[in-house]
C-alpha cells in the first residue's frame, strides 16, 4: 500500500525545497492580494453614505461633497477606485486621516515603535516563560511540575490581556506602587519600567499557548518508538531529550506564527487598558471615529507583518525539516 | 483499554464554576432585579459591609453589576460557539467526506479566514460597521466557523479512510446516510469538545469587543463593558474593574478545563478501538 | 546457575498494573553468550512486557517485580545500574524499521551516537554499516531514504553501537515483506554466531523462532507453558498449546480439509488464576487441570512443561491432519468475474500501483491473489467494489461491466454490490465502534433487499458461529477473531456470490487463523460462493484456494491451479517468494 521510497536518492534535492518555499511566497501573496480587496471594501461597509464617512464631523454640504467625491474619484468604477488606492498603498500614499488631517503613514510612522517593542517585549517573555514550563510539563509527565504547568497555561490562555492588566495594575500599580500606572515613559529606563507590565499582560496568553503546544509537541515525540529505542541502546538521557526536542522543533515553530499574531491582537486591548499611544490605540480610536482612511492602513499593514511571520516560519521549518526541503513523500 | 474516566477535582471544580456561570446568567434577573439601579449619593466605595465589593462612581453594588453581567458575557458566547459549530457542522461533514471542489473551495476559504487573528478581523469590521451586541456575535459566529470547518472536516477524513465506512459504503448506502449515520456520530465528541475550547475563546473575544465599546452600549452590566467604564477609578475602588475581569478569567479557565477534559475523552475514545 | 555469568538470568518475573491486575507471572528464563532464546506467544501473551521489565522499559503505569540478571549484575534491585549496562551490556532492537530511527538525524551520527567516544570516526561507521551489509554511503542518509529493510540493518547496527553482550530482538522482522524478513534473520543469526551474543527474540512466529534459536519458551495468558532445545520442541511438543499452536500453522506444501483450530481466544492472566490457563481451549483437558494451576515439570533433557499430562502427550500422537485433494481449476465456462487489462497510478507515485492486470474467476472458484506489498493485490481488490477507480482496462462482474463503479446508475451500482462483497484486514477498524453489532446487520440485510428482523439476525450470527447474545453488543471489548466474525457476517449478509477477503487473516494470531480459515470454507461451500482471496501468505493461500495468480509491482507474474503453482513454481520471482517462506527446521536460513 505504501510505495517505499527508492534505496538511495540521488539528484537535484535542493530544488525541491526551493520549489516549496516559491509556492508557499505565491500563496502569502495571493492571500494579500484578497485581503487587501477585504480593506478596501471597509470604506463601504461603514453605515451610512460613502461621503458622510469621508467627511466624518465636517458639514456635508453640496459643494464639500462634490470636493470629497472628486479626492476620492468616487465617480470612477469601484474597481478602479480599488486599483488606484492599491496604487497609492504600494507607493506609501495611504491618504489623510479624516479625524487629525495628517497625512496616514505620518500618523502610523510616529506610533509604529512603541508597538514593535511591546510586541516584542511581550513575545521575548511569552518564550522565555512558555517553552521552558513546557518541556519541563512534558518530561515530568503527570508529575507535580506538570500538572502546575497545565495549570497556569489554561489560566494563561484564558485570560484576555485588558484583565490581566488591570489586575496587574492593581497589583503593582495600586497596591504597591514599583509599577508606573499610564503611558509610555521617557529613556531606555523610563521605557522598560512603563512597558514591562503590558508586556506581562500581553505575554500571559501566549505563554500559555507555548507552554501547551511545547509540552504537547514534546510528549507526542517522547512517546515515538525512536525515544524508546534510543534509551534501550543506552544512549545517554541529555542526548535522548535532544532527539525528541529537535522533532518537535517543527510543531512548536508553527506554533510561533500563531503567538505573533495572537499577540498583535493583543497590543490593541494592552495599549487602551495602559494608555499608551501605538497603533493598537490608534486602531480604536480610528475605528470609534470611523476614520476609514486610517482604519484601512492600519488593516493593511497588520495584514502584511501577520503574513510575513508567516512566511518566516514556512522558511523555518522548511530549514528544520530535511523531509520538506529534500521533498519527501511524509 | 483505559476504563471510562471520571473527572478529577480540577475538573469537577471546572464544572462547578461553568454551572454557577450558567445559572447566573439565565437568572440574574430574578437574582438581582435592581442591578442598575444608581445610588449617586453613595458614589463610589471601597468594598465594606452591604457592598462585599464596593460600589462604582454611580453608586451601584459590584457584586451585583457582577452578577447581571454574566448574562451578555456568557449568553453571547454561548450563541457564538453554538451558531460556529453548526455552521463547522454542516460544511466541516460534506466538505470531508464528499472532498472534491467544493471541499478545496471551503478550505481556501477556510485559510483565508484563518491568516489574520479573528479579534483584530471582528474589531475592525464590527467598529467600522457601528458596533452593538448583535453586530459582535455575528461577526464572531462568522469568525469563528473555519476554525469548527477545519476541525470537524479533519475528524470525518481521519474516518473516512477506515474499513467500517468503506462497508457501509458497499451497502451502497447513501452519502447522506454514511455521513449522517455512520460518520457523524463518531466525530461528536471532537466537535463538542471543540464548541467548549471555542465557548472560552468566545467569552474572551466578546468581553474584548465590550471592552473597547464595541458589544453592549456604556452602563450596562456586562463583564467586558464594566471593566472598561471602571477601569479610571482604579485608585477609588479597583474592585470595581478587578472583579469583572477575575469573572472573565475564572470562567473562561473553566470553560477551558471542561473542553480539554472532553477532548482527552475524545481522543482516548477515538484511540480505543 | 553461577555458570551464567555474562548472559541473561530471569527469574519470577511478574508484571502488574500498578496496584492493580497481573499482566504476567513466575516466568524465568536463562540464556548464556553464544545461545539464542526465542520467546513464542500469541497477542495478550505478554512476550513484550517480558523482555521490557528486564530492560527496565516498561511504560508508565505498569511495574515488575522478580529477579533480573544481566551479565553477572542483578539489576532488578538497582534500576541505576541497568542504565548503565544499556548499550553496552543489553540491547534492544524493536520492531518497526519505520519508526524506530530518529527521523531527523542522519544515520551515521545515530550509530556513532551509542560508540564509545574514542571509536566515533567515520571509519568506525562505515565498518559497523559494513558488518548489517549497508554501504558506507548510508551514514549520510535520513531514514527517510531508505527502506524498510535497510532501516532495520541500520537499527541493528545503532542496536549494536555499543557491543553488547546481550542482543534482545522484538518482533524485529513482523513489519518486513518475506523475503526482506528472510534476508534480516539471517543477518541476525550470523552477526548474533560472530560476536557470541546472547541473544532473546520476541515472536509469534513458532517457525521463525525454531529456525533462528536454540531455544523456545512458549508464553500463554501471561505464564510459561513449556520450555526447551527448539529442535526437541517442534520435533514433539510437551504442551497441548504448543501442540495447537504447530497444528493451528498452515503447511504450505499441501493442503488440508481443515486447519486444525482450537475454540476461543487467549484469555486475561487474572481470569483464570487457580488453574491451567489453556484448559478452556484444551481437547485433553481433566479434573486435575481446573483444580490448580500446574507446576512446570521436568520434560525431558532441559525441557519443562506446565501440563498435568504432558506425560501422557507422546503416546497421544493425534492423527496427522488429512490432506485434501486440490481441486482442479475450473475455468471452463462463463466468468462469474472478468478483469481485463487493469491500470492505476496513485497520485505522485514512481511507477502503476498496477500494470495491466487480467484475472477471472468462475462461479464457485476460490482464487488466490498473492504478492508482497506494494504488489497491487489490494488496489485490485479495491477497485472491483469501487473503493479505488482504475485509470483504465475493464472489470465485468455478474455480467456488469465497467471500469468506475461509482459511474454506475444507483439501482446498477446495487447489483454489482450484491454479487460482489468484501472483509477488510483489520479486524478493530471495520466494525463502526458506536454501533451494535445487530444493527450493523440488520442493516446489511437490508441494503441486500432482505428481511431483517432479529430472526433473521441471529440466523446470520450462527452462520458465522457466534452467538445471537452478540447482536446486542458493540465492537469494543470483543476479540479480534468475534468482530472478524462480525464483518464476515456483515459481507455474507446478502448472500453474494463472490466474497473479497484482503488480507483477512493477517491480523489475526495463528490459532484464531485457523478458526476463520475453516469458517470461510465451511461459509464457501454452504453458501456456494466464489472467493477472490488477497494475501502475502503462501501457506494460507494454498489452505484455500483452486487458483492463484501472483503479482509483483503491479504486474502478473504467474497464474494456474495453486499446487501447481505453489510446487513447481515457473517464475523465479515465485520461486524467490516460497523460498523466504519460513520454514520451521533451522536449514531455512542456510
Amino acid at each position: 500500500m505504501n510505495p517505499e521510497p527508492p534505496p538511495v536518492t540521488t539528484g537535484p534535492r535542493r530544488a525541491i525545497g526551493g520549489a516549496f518555499l516559491l509556492r508557499r511566497l505565491g500563496g502569502t501573496l495571493v492571500v494579500l492580494l484578497l485581503l487587501s480587496i477585504g480593506v478596501f471594501g471597509l470604506l463601504y461597509l461603514a453605515p451610512g453614505s460613502v461621503e458622510q464617512t469621508l467627511l466624518g464631523t465636517r458639514p456635508a454640504s453640496p459643494e464639500t461633497v462634490a470636493a470629497i467625491r472628486a479626492q476620492y474619484h468616487l465617480d470612477d468604477p469601484v474597481a478602479v477606485q480599488y486599483l488606484r488606492w492599491l496604487g497609492g498603498a504600494l507607493t506609501g500614499d495611504l491618504g489623510t486621516s479624516i479625524r487629525t488631517g495628517i497625512p496616514v503613514t505620518e500618523a502610523i510612522g510616529s506610533r509604529l515603535p512603541l508597538t514593535l517593542e511591546l510586541t516584542a517585549y511581550g513575545t521575548l517573555l511569552a518564550v522565555l516563560a512558555g517553552v521552558p514550563l513546557g518541556i519541563l510539563g512534558a518530561v515530568r509527565r503527570g508529575r507535580a511540575a506538570d500538572r502546575i504547568s497545565v495549570t497556569a497555561a489554561v489560566a494563561g490562555m484564558s485570560a484576555p490581556p485588558f484583565a490581566v492588566g488591570l489586575v496587574l495594575l492593581m497589583v503593582f500599580a495600586v497596591y504597591n506602587p514599583w509599577f508606573p500606572v499610564y503611558g509610555p515613559g521617557e529613556g531606555l529606563g523610563g521605557r522598560i519600567a512603563h512597558l514591562t507590565l503590558p508586556a506581562i499582560a500581553l505575554a500571559t496568553g501566549a505563554a500559555g499557548l507555548l507552554v501547551r503546544f511545547t509540552r504537547a509537541a514534546l510528549i507526542r515525540q517522547l512517546d515515538q518508538d525512536y525515544v524508546v529505542f534510543a534509551r534501550a541502546r543506552g544512549l545517554p538521557s541529555r542526548l535522548v531529550l535532544w532527539y525528541a526536542l529537535r522533532n518537535s522543533l517543527i510543531p512548536i515553530l508553527t506554533a510561533a506564527g500563531l503567538i505573533v499574531t495572537s499577540t498583535l491582537a493583543g497590543t490593541v486591548l494592552v495599549e487602551v487598558t495602559f494608555a499608551l499611544p501605538g497603533l493598537g490605540s490608534l486602531l480604536v480610536d480610528s475605528v470609534t471615529f470611523k476614520d476609514v482612511p486610517v482604519v484601512q492602513a492600519l488593516a493593511l499593514l497588520l495584514t502584511l507583518l501577520i503574513s510575513v511571520v508567516n512566511l518566516l516560519v514556512d522558511v523555518g521549518y522548511t530549514l528544520a525539516d530535511p523531509r520538506i526541503r529534500l521533498g519527501a513523500s511524509r | 483499554m483505559r476504563r471510562p474516566r471520571f473527572p478529577g477535582p480540577a475538573v469537577a471544580v471546572a464544572l462547578l464554576v461553568v454551572a454557577v456561570a450558567l445559572f447566573c446568567a439565565l437568572f440574574s434577573w430574578l437574582i438581582v432585579p435592581d442591578a442598575t439601579e444608581q445610588d449617586l449619593t453613595l458614589g463610589i466605595t471601597y468594598p465594606g459591609p452591604g457592598h462585599p465589593l464596593g460600589t462604582d462612581d454611580l453608586g451601584r453594588d459590584v457584586l451585583q453589576l457582577l452578577i447581571a453581567g454574566a448574562r451578555t458575557a456568557v449568553l453571547g458566547a454561548l450563541a457564538v460557539s453554538a451558531g460556529s459549530m453548526l455552521i463547522g457542522n454542516l460544511t466541516g461533514l460534506p466538505a470531508g467526506y464528499l472532498g472534491g471542489w467544493a471541499d478545496g473551495l471551503a478550505m481556501r476559504w477556510a485559510d483565508l479566514m484563518l491568516s489574520v487573528p479573528p479579534l483584530l478581523v471582528a474589531i475592525v469590521v464590527a467598529g467600522v460597521m457601528g458596533g452593538g451586541y448583535g453586530l459582535a456575535i455575528i461577526v464572531l459566529i462568522v469568525l469563528f466557523s473555519p476554525t469548527d470547518a477545519r476541525v470537524v472536516r479533519g475528524a470525518v477524513l481521519e474516518q473516512r479512510g477506515r474499513p467500517y465506512v468503506e462497508a457501509a459504503r458497499l451497502q451502497n448506502l447513501p452519502a447522506w446516510r454514511i455521513m449522517s449515520r455512520h460518520v457523524w456520530p463518531n466525530i461528536v465528541p471532537v466537535a463538542l469538545a471543540n464548541t467548549f475550547l471555542n465557548f472560552a475563546y468566545a467569552l474572551v473575544s466578546l468581553a474584548s469587543l465590550s471592552f473597547l465599546g464595541l458589544g453592549v452600549p456604556p452602563g450596562s452590566p456586562d463583564w467586558g463593558r464594566t471593566l472598561a467604564d471602571n477601569k479610571s477609578q482604579l485608585f477609588a475602588n479597583p474592585w470595581a474593574s478587578v472583579a469583572p475581569g477575575l469573572a472573565i478569567i475564572i470562567t473562561a479557565a473553566a470553560v477551558n478545563v471542561v473542553g480539554d477534559w472532553l477532548q482527552e475523552r475524545a481522543e482516548e475514545r477515538m484511540l480505543a478501538r | 546457575m553461577t555458570e551464567n555469568r555474562h548472559g541473561v538470568l530471569v527469574e519470577n518475573l511478574r508484571v502488574g498494573l500498578a496496584g492493580g491486575r497481573t499482566l504476567l507471572s513466575e516466568v524465568g528464563f536463562a540464556v548464556e553468550p553464544g545461545r539464542s532464546l526465542a520467546i513464542v506467544g500469541e497477542s495478550g501473551s505478554g512476550k513484550s512486557l517480558a523482555v521490557r521489565a528486564m530492560l527496565g522499559l516498561l511504560p508508565p503505569g505498569l511495574a515488575a517485580s522478580g529477579d533480573v540478571d544481566l551479565a553477572g549484575v542483578r539489576v532488578s534491585a538497582d534500576p541505576k545500574a541497568l542504565r548503565a549496562l544499556r548499550g553496552t551490556t543489553v540491547s534492544l532492537l524493536m520492531q518497526d524499521p519505520f519508526t524506530l530511527l530518529n527521523p531527523l538525524r542522519r544515520i551515521g551520527r545515530q550509530i556513532a551516537d551509542g560508540l564509545p567516544a574514542r571509536l566515533r570516526t567515520d571509519a568506525e561507521v562505515a565498518r559497523r554499516l559494513a558488518e548489517v551489509g549497508l554501504p558506507a554511503e548510508v551514514a549520510e542518509r535520513r531514514p527517510f531514504e531508505l527502506s524498510g529493510g535497510m532501516r532495520q540493518r541500520a537499527g541493528l547496527a545503532c542496536a549494536l553501537s555499543g557491543d553488547p553482550g546481550i542482543l534482545v530482538a522484538d518482533e524485529p522482522t513482523t513489519a518486513l515483506d518475506v523475503t526482506t524478513q528472510r534476508e534480516v534473520l539471517t543477518l541476525i543469526r550470523r552477526i548474533q554466531r560472530d560476536r557470541a551474543m546472547a541473544f532473546v527474540l520476541i515472536t509469534h512466529d513458532l517457525r521463525v523462532a525454531f529456525s533462528l534459536c536454540d531455544d523456545v519458551l512458549v508464553l500463554y495468558a501471561g505464564r510459561v507453558m513449556e520450555t526447551g532445545p527448539a529442535a526437541a520442541v517442534h520435533r514433539a511438543p510437551a504442551h497441548p498449546y504448543t501442540r495447537a499452536l504447530l497444528a493451528a500453522e498452515p503447511p504450505l506444501d499441501r493442503r488440508l480439509t481443515v486447519v486444525p483450530a482450537v475454540p476461543g481466544g487467549v484469555p486475561a492472566h487474572d481470569d483464570v488464576l487457580g488453574r491451567c490457563s489453556f484448559a478452556d481451549r484444551c481437547a485433553l483437558v481433566t479434573d486435575a487441570c481446573l483444580d490448580g494451576r500446574p507446576e512446570p515439570l521436568p520434560a525431558g533433557i532441559g525441557r519443562s512443561s506446565a501440563c498435568v499430562r504432558s506425560g501422557e502427550l507422546p503416546g497421544m500422537k493425534a492423527a496427522p491432519p488429512a490432506a485434501a485433494a486440490e481441486d482442479t481449476a475450473r475455468t471452463e465456462g462463463s466468468a462469474l468475474l472478468e478483469v481485463r487489462g487493469l491500470t492505476r497510478t496513485f497520485p505522485g507515485a514512481s511507477r502503476p500501483a498496477l500494470a495491466g492486470v487480467d484475472l477471472r474467476i468462475a462461479p464457485g472458484e476460490a482464487v488466490g491473489v498473492v504478492g508482497e506489498s506494494g504488489s497491487g493485490k489490494t488496489t485490485l481488490a479495491r477497485c472491483v467494489v469501487g473503493l479505488e477507480t482504475p485509470d483504465g482496462g475493464e472489470i465485468t462482474l455478474g455480467g456488469q461491466r465497467y471500469r468506475a463503479l461509482s459511474a454506475l446508475p444507483r439501482d446498477a451500482r446495487g447489483r454489482v454490490l450484491r454479487t460482489a462483497q468484501m472483509v477488510f484486514q483489520d479486524p478493530y477498524s471495520s466494525l463502526n465502534p458506536v454501533r451494535s453489532v445487530g444493527a450493523v446487520l440488520a442493516e446489511a440485510l437490508r441494503a441486500a433487499g432482505r428481511p431483517a428482523g432479529s430472526a433473521e439476525v441471529a440466523e446470520l450470527l450462527g452462520l458465522v458461529g457466534l452467538k445471537a447474545s452478540v447482536a446486542g453488543r458493540r465492537p469494543a471489548g470483543m476479540s479480534g477473531g468475534e468482530r472478524q466474525r462480525v464483518a464476515i457476517a456483515r459481507a455474507v449478509a446478502g448472500r453474494p456470490a463472490l466474497l473479497i477477503c484482503d488480507e483477512s487473516v493477517s491480523a489475526l494470531d495463528v490459532t484464531v487463523q485457523a478458526q476463520i480459515l475453516d469458517l470461510l470454507a465451511g461459509l464457501r461451500e454452504s453458501l456456494s460462493m466464489a472467493l477472490l482471496f488477497i494475501t502475502h501468505d503462501l501457506a494460507v493461500v494454498r489452505q484455500v484456494t483452486d487458483r492463484v495468480y501472483v503479482l509483483s509491482e503491479g504486474r502478473c507474474r504467474e497464474e494456474g491451479p495453486t499446487g501447481r503453482v505453489l510446487d513447481a513454481p515457473a517464475d523465479p520471482y515465485t520461486r524467490a517468494l516460497l523460498a523466504s517462506v519460513p520454514d520451521a527446521d533451522g536449514r531455512w536460513l542456510g
